[in-house]
């Protein structure tokens, strides 16, 4: 039975036939291959805000104001106009053409006060309960930090910076989290995770991975914080067992719990520094030393394995930091270790990185990999939705396409494997696909028109991942996947006759989860950016 | 019409006549029978008045019956994590009876359930 493309016979075809099962989603996603966003309104009047993002479920446009103090709301809504006359095919009248007719503005809430701003780059979102986080900072981070006792050298420092829990619906300010003289990867939501109902820190300064959980009423609730500690009553009982540990000036945890306890009575002579390795890379360190002990059986062996491959690189597990952490599922985590060069730049990939998966409830470390592990690879190639972890509303949100759901995605990256001849090459590849391990949550658009089975475009000007692309004068195509192959629509972000001059540009694109509705920005230094629409008509 | 889906509109009435008795004021007539193929047997339904049953198969081996023991479960870790914790597992786990071991809780493999326990894969 032949699949027309005609989209009248393919309702018909919905009406009597059964799909098969489990793909109510891959079904109602194959009208998107009828319905595209084919009309564009060049360089449209736009409220100067920077436009962040569509919400996962689509009620809500994000944007903040130019001075990043202000967050205003949109309800994406679908232009109506009437015309008078016969012939109602030529061009959208003016009044249509508006960002009034697509974008209803709902409020506009000051989050950030005098000396503080918004980040721009940071925007998380909850669908059952529409709440959303965002976070604000006080400027510049003041790199050379003074040293604090318990933070790493080498992270600059923020005064401050506030997570804000907000209800989408009315802009209610429902609850707020504040860390003082810390620094958290913001950009890009690299340094928090949100997976359901839990939310994951990372406080590179200090080291400290915080899990809070938002609860139904609005309340960010501190549920445990991993680094210094593993478990929640670890510090009560190291303080009560304070007498038995050689203790030093330097200890961050007699410091930290603000317990006075007499230095006199607990210090025993030592004649170096004895401080405490965190109880995060105790924990590494033992699950390292235990795989190493286990290799050989002969205790000869043992040790000569264990001089060349952990003691010899000791100082360089002990100076790890978290880069990043992940939610794989709500009690485990996989966390990023690398260096202190690579926590704060952006591009870390030349830098050496390690990759653990914690269990926050047992507190054990369950595996550890470095970034040239093939075995890790070979995970991430058969299983990577697993590392792409996302909530399971709306539907969705599950199929976003990845090598292991897609296999014209499969394909690609196969064909880039196969062109890795040498080892040096093979672990090349490896690296630069473990590079993007530890995911960025919410990082990825759900529309169906960046699904690889629907439709066919150049990934390098186009893409789910929400980064801003360098601008190109020419539209970018979308072919479909299946017969007959023909282009169905084009992007073409920027002014419609093309840039004048040369500047680099960078162009992001907002496309909306369920519409056929899009946005390009283009970016030029020192203007105002040019919005272009594109929608069905 | 006295059809099982009473007078809702189909293409052809006649499509589910099977499912009507032939006869009400005869309770044992047999229906048509589809054509069945072993290794199944086809157990003839009978048609009451009000009572419309659709024929049945049933077995004639007990080859793919499952285990009168078997409980069905689902795995809370999903299939990444258990490849972690496999991998974990294997490495821990001593290569040869070793004299000394350094965690006896970790030494030995993990017991293996007695009632067959099958897992759904979530």
């Amino acid at each position: 039975m032949s699949r027309s493309s005609n989209v009248a016979a393919r309702i018909f075809n919905r009406e009597i036939r059964t799909p098969p099962p489990g793909t109510s989603v891959h079904s109602a996603r194959e009208f998107y291959e009828n319905i595209v966003p084919g009309h564009t309104i060049y360089d449209i009047e736009c409220p100067d805000h920077l436009f962040r993002k569509f919400t996962d479920d689509g009620q809500f446009l994000v944007s903040f104001s130019r001075n990043h103090q202000e967050l205003i709301v949109y309800r994406p809504r679908w232009l109506s106009f009437s015309c008078t006359g016969d012939d109602c095919s030529h061009d959208l009248p003016p009044k249509a053409k508006r960002f009034e007719s697509f974008f209803t503005q709902l409020y506009c809430v000051t989050l950030a006060s005098s000396n503080e701003l918004i980040c721009k780059d940071f925007f998380l979102y909850m669908e059952n309960n529409r709440f959303a986080i965002f976070a604000t900072s006080t400027t510049p981070p003041i790199h050379d930090a003074p040293e604090l006792e318990g933070a790493i050298p080498g992270v600059p420092l923020v005064e401050k910076i506030t997570f804000h829990l907000l209800r989408l619906e009315d802009g209610d300010i429902l609850d707020k989290k504040v860390f003082h003289n810390d620094f958290v990867n913001l950009t890009h939501n690299m340094g928090v995770f949100l997976y359901d109902d839990l939310l994951a820190i990372v406080s590179l300064r200090f080291q400290t991975i915080h899990i809070l959980q938002i609860r139904e009423s609005g309340n960010l609730v501190d549920v445990r914080a991993i680094g210094l500690f593993c478990r929640e009553d670890d510090e009560l009982f190291l303080n009560s067992n304070a007498q038995y540990m050689a203790v030093s000036d330097k200890t961050p945890v007699l410091q930290w719990t603000g317990v006075s306890i007499d230095p006199d009575l607990h210090r025993r002579p030592t004649s170096r520094d004895s401080t405490f390795l965190t109880g995060l890379k105790q924990r590494l360190l033992s699950f390292v030393f235990r795989g190493i002990w286990n290799e050989e059986s002969d205790d000869s062996l043992r040790i000569q394995s264990l001089k060349k491959k952990f003691y010899f690189h000791f100082q360089d597990y002990v100076d790890l930091i978290i880069w990043k952490v992940q939610f794989l599922d709500r009690h485990h985590l996989l966390i990023k270790f690398g260096s202190v060069d690579g926590g704060v730049s952006r591009n870390a990939d030349h830098h050496p990185a390690f990759f653990a998966v914690y269990n926050m409830e047992t507190t054990e470390i369950v595996a550890f990999y470095q970034n040239s592990s093939e075995e890790l690879y070979n995970f991430f190639e058969q299983f990577c939705d697993h590392f792409h972890v996302a909530s399971g509303h709306p539907l969705y949100m599950r199929f976003i396409s990845s090598h292991s759901n897609n296999i014209h995605a499969l394909e690609q990256l196969k064909s880039i494997k196969c062109k890795a001849d040498s080892s040096t090459q093979m672990l090349q590849f490896v690296k630069k696909m473990l590079g993007s391990v530890a995911y960025s949550c919410q990082s990825q658009s759900p529309s169906p028109y960046f699904d690889q089975s629907l439709f066919r475009f150049d990934e390098k000007l186009i893409s789910a991942n929400d980064r801003h692309r360098q601008s190109t004068d020419h539209p970018i195509k979308f072919i479909t996947r299946r017969r007959p192959y023909t282009l169905k629509f084009k992007i073409k972000p920027g002014p419609e006759a093309g840039n004048a001059d040369n500047r680099a540009r960078k162009i992001s694109f907002l496309f909306h989860p369920s519409l056929p509705l899009a946005l390009s920005i283009q970016l030029t230094p020192y203007l105002q950016p040019s919005v272009n629409i594109h929608f069905r008509r | 019409m006295d059809s099982l889906f009473g007078d809702w509109p189909s293409f052809d009435p006649h499509n589910f006549s099977h499912f009507r008795p032939s006869d009400p004021s005869n309770p044992s007539v047999s229906a048509i029978c589809p054509v069945s193929l072993p290794p199944y047997r086809v157990k003839n339904s009978t048609f009451h008045c009000q009572k419309m049953t659709p024929t049945t198969y049933c077995p004639t081996h007990s080859r793919t019956l499952p285990p009168s023991d078997q409980i069905i479960t689902t795995e809370a870790k999903n299939i990444l994590i258990r490849n972690f914790y496999g991998r974990g597992e294997e490495k821990l786990r001593p290569k040869r009876a070793a004299a000394q071991l350094l965690d006896a809780d970790h030494g030995s493999k993990q017991p293996r359930p007695c009632d067959p326990v099958i897992e759904l894969i979530d």
